[in-house]
């Protein structure tokens, strides 16, 4: 398992360095709480309105609120600079540096750059989730609990196969960055459950765009709303999505090594 | 007006590079539209769940705001306060200091040509969006007019604050949970979240102190209404103050921030 | 070696305070086009210290120190003059640059350029003057350089006809032609700063500061920049100040140089008498064809043995008896390779400060 070595090494690195920055944890912090009021707010002038939004009641759109916290923070925290990253390394033609290492260069890529103090959006997510949770008539039973957390690393498995295909992309196309601010812009749409949304909409933000995914599929498990079968099909998708991106990846990096002779 | 030729020749220039990324261009506005088809779903279902109307706000009137908004919030997209570390750090600032004119008149130039090109950019995407959301609008001339003055007003109102805001750089590089708070108290008093109609008394009350309004707000509202004929008039008067206003907070920012670098960096 | 080591030290520090005469004979109290008196630049540093307690210590109690980096520096440029501005890295070049063009407020002293005081950074100051820093990146990238011109010609409000005729100038002395209507991301890096030097003085400045213009560039791009400042010094007598490491920009333009170092003011005169004074020796390599001679040479008293490397020798011979001693050498041994160079500036500079010593 040398890939896990590497991984913890670079993850070591990263917290050595940004613990040297520690006014930086206070203003992430800072960040993460600003985020979440916002959220809170809009809640609140919703359910000033209605007594439910398609559905889902106060507390089940705090725990969605949270969720979204924390996918949030995960992503800022290892994926969104991993891909960043890759992008300006393809960009520079420094790509060579990770491909020459005797680690498999998907592992690799995906590993070496983490945003640690980005985690703050993961705790304040975890506190306005627990907060939604205790509120709920009918706290889950463990094993909603068990689904909202697979649900909720599928999700994000799912997030990072997305990134990844998109910095494939850029093997070919070195441009991406017109596809990334595309998918920048559709990622706020995860705050809401994508009932909400019309069919088409509810479709791309699961399928293609995975943030509903992410989002709203955990808080479902973890309000009561998931059904086994539903939670099957779509680790099925998930896992079939790994593999894909896996074919998609060897074959960007063939094609890069054979374009930069 | 020795002034013209600048902004002729910046604005021109502006829309020639930006026409080379259209495509760039078209995709970011794409992505954008995420944010007011959130807001429009879930205020449109709210309004229907209530009988139909949300104090007065249909799901056309609704899906007519929003619509409008992609154009109103593609105007105000202007230099990002948190551009000027960089352009402190690579020397670029120093280059507008070795020249003759204020550097903001650069900035006010270059974006409002690629405005033009943005401008351009959107209208496909609103006849989609008219499509698919089928909003209810029917304007009168005045209004039109009225909101075609607003939208060039809420861009120059909106790149002078967001300059002014983004000179704290001068005194710290530690902004970013400044600028975040800034950016989070214009959502919420703007009219960007929701039409400020819906929002509670105090919300009302103190966004009519501020600019914020004058910069997104107003402009939609100047198009799709419910407006007056007086209440565009005076939300013309309270934009051109608040442009005046900022003009002068900007001329005063900007040369003790000069002192500052001066002092410091050169 | 001690009373002559003091007679040095004092030429070169009473020297310069106040106005040193040019090459070009001065009417006394006539100011020149540059005039600068006392200059002075401190820096506040804050003090960092490692450790987990001084960091701690410094989030409460911020502490400081004062850097100089430029000590009461003065001198006077007349219109026309090429001056040259020497001195290693950290002297204090290119703040007083900065400091000349406006963008560092000067700590204490004087300073007049074209009549005006810099930091008050006038638009009839910055209409005249220009500052060409390697790295700066004035043209847009996506557009011709043309276009670039254009701007730059709205910004400084040049007249059509000046423009025209400005514009022709320059891209006539840097061979231009070809470039003008490429994207200028399409250029090499070459033809890039010319077009980047071009688009400087596109307003005909009075002034310019040029700092190390020809950093980084190939043999070839040296010379050619070298040509062009001299060219258009010579057409417009424009003043040019540069700061340069490369002894051969020196030498191919300025007649005058001012050395600076440690933020002082070493030495401000012609070329010539700079090298007579702290060059006064030349850097002699023998390279022997019987390597059994080498002690026969190192113990001659040819000069002063700098280095033994193989079969060859660095000898330091003062200037007047090098002919005499390569005669000599050529005379007495198989030489295989002789060499005879002058000692480059930075050494000549450190040369100085070691015989000024106590």
């Amino acid at each position: 398992m040398r890939a896990l070595r590497v991984a913890l090494l670079h993850l070591r690195v990263s917290v050595m360095n940004e613990l040297q920055y520690r006014a930086n944890f206070f203003i992430q912090l800072i960040q993460s709480l600003i985020s979440v009021a916002t959220g809170l707010i809009v809640l609140a002038l919703i359910f000033d309105r209605t007594p439910d939004l398609n559905g889902w009641t106060r507390p089940q759109l705090l725990v969605v609120l949270g969720i979204y916290s924390i996918v949030g923070g995960f992503f800022g925290f290892g994926l969104e600079p991993a891909v960043v990253r890759i992008m300006g390394d393809v960009r520079e033609g420094t790509f060579d540096y990770v491909l020459t290492k005797p680690v498999d260069s998907q592992v690799l890529a995906s590993v070496r750059a983490f945003r640690v103090w980005r985690l703050t959006d993961v705790v304040v997510g975890i506190a306005v989730a627990t907060w939604g949770l205790v509120a709920l008539p009918n706290p889950p039973s463990l094993t909603e609990l068990a689904g909202g957390v697979v649900m909720l690393m599928a999700g994000f498995v799912a997030l990072y196969c997305l990134g990844l295909i998109i910095v494939t992309g850029a093997f070919w196309y070195t441009n991406m960055d017109m596809v990334q601010d595309l998918f920048t812009g559709m990622y706020r749409a995860g705050q809401y459950p994508t009932g909400v949304y019309p069919r088409w909409l509810r479709l791309v933000l699961t399928f293609l765009v995975p943030i509903g995914l992410a989002v709203t599929t955990p808080s479902q498990s973890l309000t009561g709303q998931l059904t086994w079968q539903r939670l099957v099909a779509l680790l099925g998708f998930v896992t079939a999505l790994v593999v894909v991106t896996r074919l998609i990846w060897k074959l960007g990096t063939k094609r890069y090594s054979g374009a930069s002779a | 007006m020795t002034y013209l030729r600048l902004y002729a020749t910046l604005g021109r220039q502006a829309i020639s590079t930006n026409f080379q990324y259209r495509l760039n261009n078209f995709m970011f506005l794409v992505g954008m539209i995420a944010e007011p088809v959130v807001y429009l779903v879930v205020w449109s279902s709210i309004a229907e769940r209530q009988g139909g109307a949300l104090d007065g706000y249909t799901p056309g009137m609704f899906a007519a705001y929003y619509i409008v908004w992609t154009l109103v919030r593609a105007m105000n997209i202007t230099f990002t306060p948190f551009g000027w570390e960089e352009r402190i750090r690579d020397g670029t600032l120093s280059g507008h200091l070795l020249r003759p004119i204020h550097p903001v008149h650069y900035d006010i130039g270059w974006f409002s040509g690629w405005k033009v090109v943005t401008i351009v950019m959107w209208l496909p995407i609103a006849v989609a969006l008219a499509l698919v959301f089928e909003p209810t609008l029917d304007p009168t001339w005045q209004q039109c007019v009225t909101f075609f003055v607003a939208i060039w007003g809420a861009f120059l109102l909106r790149t002078m604050l967001l300059w002014v805001l983004g000179l704290i750089t001068f005194w710290t590089t530690r902004v970013t949970a400044m600028f975040e708070a800034y950016f989070a108290a214009e959502l919420l008093l703007s009219g960007r979240l929701v039409p400020l109609d819906l929002m509670p008394g105090w919300a009302r009350e103190t966004a009519r102190w501020l600019p914020f309004e004058s910069s997104f707000g107003f402009p939609i509202t100047a198009l799709v209404g419910p407006i007056s004929g007086r209440g565009l008039a005076e939300g013309l008067a309270r934009q051109f103050a608040w442009i005046a206003v900022s003009a002068l907070f900007l001329a005063w920012a900007w040369r003790h921030a000069v002192k500052r670098y001066s002092a410091v960096n050169g | 070696m001690g009373a002559s080591g003091a007679c040095i030290e004092t030429t070169i520090r009473d020297e310069p305070r106040g106005h040193v005469g040019t090459l070009a004979n001065r009417v006394a109290g006539v100011p020149g086009v540059i005039d600068v008196d006392g200059l002075t630049k401190t820096f506040r540093v804050p003090v960092r210290e490692p450790g987990l307690r001084a960091a701690t210590k410094s989030l409460f109690k911020r502490e400081h120190r004062e850097v100089v980096a430029v000590d009461a520096v003065g001198f006077t440029i007349e219109p026309g003059e090429i001056v040259g501005f020497l001195g290693p890295n950290g002297a204090g070049k290119t703040t007083t640059l900065k400091m000349l063009s406006g963008l560092l407020y000067p700590t204490g002293g004087h300073v007049r350029v074209l009549g005006h005081e810099p930091s008050r950074r006038e638009a009839a100051y910055l209409s005249r003057m220009a500052l060409v820093m390697g790295n700066r990146n004035q043209l847009n990238w996506d557009l011709p350089a043309s276009d670039s011109f254009d701007l730059t010609r709205a910004i400084y409000r040049i007249g059509a006809a000046d423009f025209a005729a400005q514009r022709d100038e320059l891209v006539e002395l840097l061979d231009l032609g070809a470039q003008l209507d490429k994207p200028v991301r399409s250029l090499s890096l070459g033809e890039r700063m010319k077009a980047e030097i071009a688009n400087s003085l596109l307003h005909r400045p009075a002034v310019l500061f040029l700092d190390e213009p020809t950093l980084g560039l190939d043999v070839t791009m040296q010379r050619r920049i070298r040509e062009f400042l001299a060219g258009y010094n010579t057409r417009h007598r424009s003043s040019i100040m540069l700061t340069t490491h490369y002894m051969a920009d020196v030498e191919a333009l300025a007649e005058r140089v001012i050395v600076i170092h440690h933020g002082r003011v070493l030495f401000d005169g012609a070329l010539t008498d700079l090298a007579a004074r702290f060059g006064g020796h030349k850097t002699l390599t023998v390279t022997l064809g019987d390597p059994d001679q080498l002690a026969h040479l190192t113990g001659g008293g040819f000069g002063e043995v700098v280095e033994v490397a193989g079969a060859s020798v660095t000898l330091r011979v003062a200037a007047d008896h090098a002919p005499a001693a390569t005669a000599r050498l050529l005379g007495e041994f198989a030489v295989l390779d002789l060499s005879i160079e002058d000692p480059p500036i930075e050494g000549v500079i450190e040369l100085a400060f070691a015989s000024g010593s106590p």
